[in-house]
């Protein structure tokens, strides 16, 4: 089973949908809100992000896999499913 | 009492988009011209009591000029309080930053109120308000 | 202070910013609607309307560039997308926003 991780915001409809369709595909994922979390691991957040050259939400990562932006398809092919 | 309204200025006094303060049985009022259509308003600002002439208009929003809190012309209404005070990352001298400090400290509890507004009409070539 | 008049007065601001840069809001109402008032929540919060979608970053250069409308900062990144990354502004030409993709900058030709 692949491992689901992905930073989001709780002010981002696009990070809403792609929980969303985690959900919708009985998925297990982990999230963090950079909004509401300490400045430590905010910061840990962008050094991470900023490797990827990523400056927005959704950033989701499926096992060593990196995502940026809201993309269903996507997500679908790296979890083998059809979407 | 009948509404009362007194000529204030006239009409040729502020260009569009200007605004200008006067005087009314010792109440402070501010007249924006807002594409021809005229609106007075309290001259405090909700926030700090500030001089809202001193602002800027655009449309019917007024920002103040001391600390940007917006208001609505058309009813006062205050629609955003002041942009916080931000020294930014530059290091202060050390008295400076603390003095600022301090002051956004006062200011984080300071309320944005809106305002009073007052009712006007346009009647030959002058601008007329009600106090009442 | 409105959340709704706060929302109407941001729309005023924006249009004339966003209108010379060749963008409009987007057609879809709902999604225009969300972000409004989420940038109206964060207006209230740290004064200042940030993009809802991307982070706030502690330093204030940084910070800065995605204060809305942000399209200035990330002209290439966007204009590649034909929409903002939050998609509050899509390009003037744009019908159905729902065929627009998110894309990463990093698989922007040429942008930085």
């Amino acid at each position: 089973m692949k491992k689901v991780v992905m930073y989001t915001l709780s002010t981002c409809p696009w990070c809403r949908k792609t929980k969303q369709a985690f959900t919708d595909w009985g998925i297990h994922f982990e999230y963090i809100d950079y909004d509401l979390a300490d400045e430590q691991t905010q910061e840990r957040i962008v050094d991470e992000m900023d490797k990827y050259g990523a400056n927005g939400f959704p950033f989701v990562k499926i096992d060593n896999e990196v995502v940026m932006g809201y993309n269903p398809e996507r997500y679908a092919a790296l979890l083998g499913l059809k979407h | 009492m009948q509404n009362d309204f007194r000529p204030v200025l006239k009409v040729a006094e502020i260009a569009p988009g200007g605004m200008k303060a006067v005087e009314v049985d010792g109440h402070e009022i501010v007249i924006c011209n807002c594409d021809g259509q005229f609106y007075a308003l309290a001259r405090r600002c909700g926030h700090m009591n500030a001089s809202l002439e001193k602002g800027t208009l655009d449309g019917t929003i007024l920002t103040c000029a001391m600390h940007c809190a917006q208001f609505d012309v058309t009813t006062g209404e205050a629609l955003s309080g002041p942009v916080p005070r931000d020294a930014g990352d530059e290091p202060l001298p050390p008295k400076l930053g603390t003095y600022l400090q301090n002051l956004a400290a006062l200011m984080q509890s300071v309320r944005t109120e809106s305002i009073r507004t007052y009712p006007t009409k346009v009647d030959m070539d002058q601008i007329w308000v009600s106090m009442h | 202070m409105n959340v709704e008049s706060r929302k109407k007065a941001l729309e005023f601001f924006y249009k004339k910013v966003v209108d010379p840069l060749g963008y409009k809001f987007t057609p879809d109402q709902e999604l225009k609607d969300f972000l409004l008032e989420q940038e109206v929540i964060l207006e209230q919060k740290h004064g200042i309307p940030f993009c809802p979608c991307q982070p706030i970053r502690p330093r204030r250069a940084q910070a800065m560039t995605i204060v809305c409308p942000c399209i200035p900062f990330h002209r290439q990144h966007y204009d590649a997308m034909k929409r903002c990354w939050c998609g509050l502004f899509v390009h003037k030409d744009v019908t159905d926003p729902t065929q627009l993709q998110q894309i990463p900058l990093s698989e922007v030709p040429h942008a930085k």
